[in-house]
């Protein structure tokens, strides 16, 4: 049995890269975070204002906001809401640029020169400005929010599933259960998509930051999350004017978005490392 | 060029970038710099503009035939005419005659009674935003206004307009007079020169338009044909939307006048003392509206009682305000005739409990709309919504927040369709009916109409106190009308607002109205 | 070479219609209305309804796309519900700033990213190369608009060592306006004064928005110089005895120049997208703060404008990237 042995090699490599692991470890806290929210902070909504505008203190361990909220509670159930925009995002783009770049590579001719040409336009799409109107257009809150940022997400997932399926349509093993008799469809499942899973994955461990970092972008600029929702581009938005008064109130997120969007995009690195050694040299 | 003097001049270059390099001092001491959002801007044509930076820009551009002196707003002074007389008509109603002082426009041109008769048709002809305060306020129409000769204006009134109503109104930015002869050469496409006057200017005031840099700056320069022109002879209102900006600005001496800072930052800068801080009064009320219709949330009066008991007004003037603003709970604010500061509803929850109880609603739950950006007194609208909700909250009431920008706020109100909204609401003019009418009269279609408050007798108070010359008398309608809406009406009120505008120390004589004018030739500044 | 221009041309002409089409698209599905937001506070149901038909609001959508098709034919692009202006003479007014700070974060980004990616393929591993990358990673992770607000306070409040927000120092005249691009105007018409300030206000601004830049340039050319480094030709100079640092100009970033390339055009999409927040911040009166406000007001023509605009940029940038690529790289072939 080689597996087991491949695996191995693969966590040493991962290990190896302190990159990686400072990553994974900022990862699993922060879904540790998020899952443990309401155990370890308070509640996020409610107001003192007596206590506005207070620095860090044992009882408000990034101080308070404008409105005396805890800034730490804010931060911690902000979490949640930015994961959960990370992954429903990437799931949406996954799954939707999936599709499209699956039909491409698979169908061919009309269907493939259609469905480039139109990620052809999205890539040409200032993303801020395409979400932006997207999120104009519905209205502002967090379900258009992610629909906004997904629109502009998915072409990158068709162009890649599209790439695989023509490399692996090239390979022989297709063709060989091509002679077998098995149909198109069979074939994409069994052979392209656990081929395509590695890009896919790394491509999506990059893309859950940056769609954490887009959607707090629109939350800023007020495309996001209604008040007094603790989305964290919205609470960095809301703080900003007090930054000389309290600059914890708007730091503590925006530091919050920095280290998750930094250990998604380090995990990525480390998942391209383990999993496609070929591209280790590209980082 | 050889290379060596390339290199130099690029060492040079660089050296004077990275040290700080004086502007121009000269130009420094007769130019005054004010920073503020100009976010609302979108025309500089006095019959269009409805918008308050605007008509702080435009008001020193446009004369009108009356103005008030400064910040008093007690009574109107001579502006283009220099004396008036009111007579009664024959078929009823009034008229005013105006005599027109000598003056001159920018464009060199004197000022005739044609271009005061053309000023105020063309508004009406233009549909103009503004438009409805000459034919809905005082039922103008487009032969209302007349020229008797050169120098004289007599504007026809119908029966039941009170004339110190239309003299208040026509300080307004509408009433703006602008040279006919010169507008006249730039029509397109018909627009009666709206595009060509957001670039130019055709008014005898003290400034003219010399440019507007959209997203960045308007710049106004002495008007070289005003008789009495003030030190400054160039004014520049940079648009800089963040608030932090402005004040980074005006400690650095980048900007004169700061118009934007947020409540926390005026306190700062009254702390500090470096810098002129000025809490301007204004005639300015944010207020919760309630759908009062058939079916709505609020429609029993029982629950807009328990809202008026709900919210912290003092709560918000002392934490979020910080002092800027006062307390409110009718719809004359202080500061103009028939003003009521009583205090209708101490805060209680408790009170605010049994009434949604009694109404049968003890678990109310609305949408409540807000709008983005800062709203009365600069506290960020957002704010000030979570802690009405948060207040609502301990009543009982769920609020959920829908923010959205101005624009969609207003179509949604607009069409009756919000249940509960947080807006503010402006006289156009110093007098009590530019709140009595549109906030008490359902006919009307303005904010009482929005808020599907129908209540007849309002509607009388506020027609009858319109139509009332005797001061008294009005005093005493405006009294029983204030009562009224204060506890029946569609609104809980939350304050009015100051307006912390901190200038540099070298500003000298800064003044802004209540109704948001400030005098640009009136200041001037020390080396 | 020709057939090749000539497809990618076309290629071009249909992207720019697409991104226009979706655009339209989205706009038709917005709830609020347009006329009754470009109308503000006071407009009456009956003046909404002529603006509706002065617009050609009220016409069905596909009526009022061929109408809009048929005036973008002729060059126009409408006006702007919100500004009431042109929309064309709008983008004339807001792109050259844009284009000015773009243009500044990009040479930030490659002035600062190149030696960086080269100083750290150089020193693998070395902390240098370890210092390089974190910057580099914390660079494509950091909010910009955060990055903005701390630059701001840091350099302009506290040190005082940069002016603040604008393009320009108030109380200088601006240049004859020739180009829109300040710093280009100042130099045609020899105000030094002007364009020292001028480059003072964009140093920041164009620092804060090529720090995502920057970090990605640096990533890439590090990663290309390794891949370079190691190949035969470069071991064999080095082994024919010349100095390291000419094996590395001369040799490796030549060959490493290729890559960064590539993202240039992707860069160029990033950039404009930060620059949407960057000239927020920076009260920046640039296509960001234009977009931001349009798309705010719901006034559709505009945006529609700024996105036919950037597309087209984008698109041309890559079209230049691809020629360049085969001017410098006989090996692509294009048939």
């Amino acid at each position: 049995m080689t597996a087991p042995r491949i695996k191995n090699k693969a966590l040493r490599r991962f290990l190896r890269n302190p990159g990686t692991v400072v990553g994974s470890v900022l990862t699993i806290l922060l879904v540790l975070v998020a899952l443990l929210a309401p155990v370890i902070a308070g509640d996020p909504l409610l107001q003192n204002l007596p206590e506005r505008l207070r620095p860090p203190s044992g009882q408000h361990l990034l101080g308070t906001d404008q409105l005396g909220r805890d800034v730490w509670a804010r931060v911690v159930h902000g979490s949640r809401i930015s994961l959960r925009i990370g992954l429903t995002v990437t799931g949406i783009a996954l799954v939707l640029g999936g599709l499209v770049g699956l039909l491409a590579g698979i169908l061919g001719g009309l269907v493939d020169e259609i469905a480039m040409r139109i990620t052809d336009i999205f890539f040409a799409f200032p993303a801020l400005i395409l979400a932006m109107a997207i999120a104009g257009a519905l209205g502002p809150s967090l379900v258009n929010l992610m629909i906004a940022v997904a629109a502009v997400s998915w072409p990158y997932y068709a162009r890649l599933i599209r790439a695989q399926v023509l490399s692996l349509k090239a390979l022989d093993f297709v063709d060989a259960s091509r002679a077998l008799g098995a149909g198109r469809w069979r074939q994409a499942m069994r052979h392209v998509l656990p081929n395509a899973l590695t890009p896919l994955l790394v491509q999506a461990s990059f893309d859950v930051g940056g769609a954490i970092l887009t959607a707090a972008g629109l939350g800023f600029i007020g495309f996001g999350a209604q008040p007094p929702t603790p989305e964290w581009g919205a609470v960095v938005s809301e703080t900003r004017s007090f930054i000389i008064e309290a600059p914890w109130a708007s730091s503590a997120p925006a530091i919050a978005i920095l280290l998750t969007v930094l250990a998604f995009n380090l995990l990525g690195d480390g998942l391209r490392d383990v999993l496609d050694p070929r591209g280790r040299r590209r980082g | 060029m050889s290379l060596k003097r390339i290199a130099t001049l690029a060492v040079a270059l660089v050296i004077s970038v990275v040290t700080a390099f004086g502007a121009a001092q000269s130009a420094r001491q007769t130019t005054l710099v004010i920073g503020g959002d100009w976010g609302d801007l979108i025309t500089l044509d006095p019959g269009v503009s409805y918008e308050f930076s605007s008509t702080t820009i435009l008001d020193n551009i446009y004369e009108r035939l009356v103005k008030f002196d400064g910040a008093d707003l007690s009574a109107v002074v001579p502006g283009l005419a220099e004396s008036w007389e009111i007579a009664a008509r024959d078929g009823g109603g009034n008229s005013i005659t105006f005599h027109l002082r000598d003056a001159t426009f920018s464009t060199g041109r004197p000022v005739k009674a044609s271009d005061v008769v053309y000023s105020f048709q063309r508004p009406i002809l233009i549909e103009s935003p503004s438009s409805f305060l000459f034919t809905d306020v005082v039922g103008m129409d487009l032969e209302s206004v007349v020229a008797v000769d050169d120098k004289t204006v007599r504007l026809d009134l119908p029966e039941g307009v009170n004339a110190s109503i239309v003299l208040n109104l026509l300080t307004f930015t509408t009433g703006g007079v602008m040279d006919q002869a010169e507008v006249e050469q730039h029509y397109e496409d018909g627009d009666y020169g709206q595009g060509w006057l957001n670039d130019h200017s055709a008014g005898s005031g003290p400034y003219l338009l010399e440019r507007w840099d959209r997203s960045s700056q308007v710049v106004l320069v002495t008007n070289p044909t005003y008789s009495d022109p003030g030190p400054i002879t160039r004014v520049i209102m940079r648009h800089m939307p963040e608030s932090n900006a402005q004040r980074t600005a005006l400690e650095s001496g980048e900007i004169d006048i700061a118009w934007d800072y947020t409540p926390e930052a005026f306190q700062a800068a009254e702390a500090a003392g470096v810098l002129k801080t000025y809490r301007t009064d204004t005639f300015q009320m944010s207020y919760l509206g309630m759908n009062s219709g058939p079916g709505a949330p609020f429609e029993d009066n029982r629950v807009r009682d328990a809202v008026r008991y709900a919210v912290d007004q003092q709560g918000i003037i002392d934490n979020l305000l910080l002092g800027l603003g006062r307390p409110m709970q009718t719809i004359v604010p202080a500061g103009l005739m028939g003003a009521d500061t009583t205090i209708y509803y101490e805060r209680n929850v408790a009170k605010a409990k049994e009434l949604l109880a009694e109404a049968g609603v003890p678990n109310l739950s609305v949408e409540f709309l807000i709008s983005t950006g800062a709203c009365g007194g600069g506290v960020p609208c957002a704010d000030l919504a979570a802690k009405i909700q948060s207040d609502l909250a301990e009543a009982g009431i769920t609020a959920t927040i829908k923010q959205t920008t101005g624009g969609e706020l207003y179509t949604i109100y607009r069409a009756q369709a919000a249940q509960l909204v947080m807006a503010a609401w402006s006289p156009d003019y110093p007098d009590p009916d530019g709140n009595a009418t549109p906030l008490s009269s359902f006919p009307a279609g303005s904010i009482a109409w929005r808020n599907v408050w129908d209540n007849a007798e309002a509607a009388e108070l506020a027609s009858e106190a319109a139509a009332t010359v005797d001061v008294a008398a009005r005093q005493a309608l405006y009294a029983q009308l204030n009562h009224l809406v204060a506890t029946e009406g569609p609104y809980s009120m939350l304050y009015q607002p100051s307006k912390p505008i901190v200038t540099s120390a070298k500003v000298l004589g800064f003044e802004r109205s209540a109704g948001g004018d400030v005098e640009f030739d009136r200041i001037s500044k020390l080396p | 070479m020709l057939g090749f221009l000539l497809r990618r041309l076309g290629s071009l002409v249909f992207v720019v219609w697409g991104v226009g089409l979706a655009t339209f698209f989205i706009s038709q599905v917005v709830p609020t209305d347009p006329a009754a937001a470009a109308l503000g506070n006071n407009a009456r149901p009956a003046q909404i309804a002529a603006y509706r038909e002065k617009r050609g609001l009220d016409k069905p959508a596909w009526q009022q796309y061929l109408l809009y098709m048929q005036a973008l034919a002729k060059g126009d692009l409408g006006k702007s519900l919100r500004t009431q202006r042109p929309i064309l003479n709008d983008l004339k007014d807001f792109f050259p700033a844009t284009f000015e700070l773009t243009l500044g974060a990009m040479l930030f980004a490659l002035l600062f990213g190149i030696p960086a990616g080269i100083l750290a393929a150089v020193k693998q591993d070395r902390p240098l190369d370890l210092g390089v990358r974190t910057l580099a990673l914390i660079g494509g992770a950091t909010p910009v608009y955060w990055l903005a607000i701390l630059a701001l306070l840091l350099f302009h409040s506290k040190l005082g060592w940069l002016p603040g927000p604008g393009r320009l120092d108030a109380f200088l005249l601006a240049p004859p306006r020739v180009t829109g691009i300040l710093t280009l105007d100042a130099l045609l018409a020899g105000d030094w004064e002007v364009l020292v300030d001028a480059l003072r206000h964009l140093l920041l601004p164009a620092a804060v928005l090529g720090a995502f830049s920057t970090a990605l340039v640096a990533r890439m050319v590090r990663s290309a110089m390794l891949e370079v480094l190691s190949q035969d030709f470069v071991r064999t100079a080095k082994a024919k005895g010349l100095p390291e640092s000419t094996v590395v100009l001369k040799h490796a970033l030549r060959n490493a120049a290729l890559p960064v390339l590539t993202v240039l055009g992707s860069l160029l999409g990033g950039l404009l997208t930060g620059a949407v927040l960057t000239e927020t911040i920076f009260s920046w009166p640039g296509l960001g703060s234009y977009a931001t406000a349009s798309a705010t007001a719901l006034d559709f023509p505009a945006v529609m404008g700024v996105t036919l605009i950037a597309g087209l940029a984008y698109s041309v940038i890559n079209l230049l990237v691809d020629v360049m690529y085969a001017v410098f790289d006989p090996r692509i072939a294009y048939s």
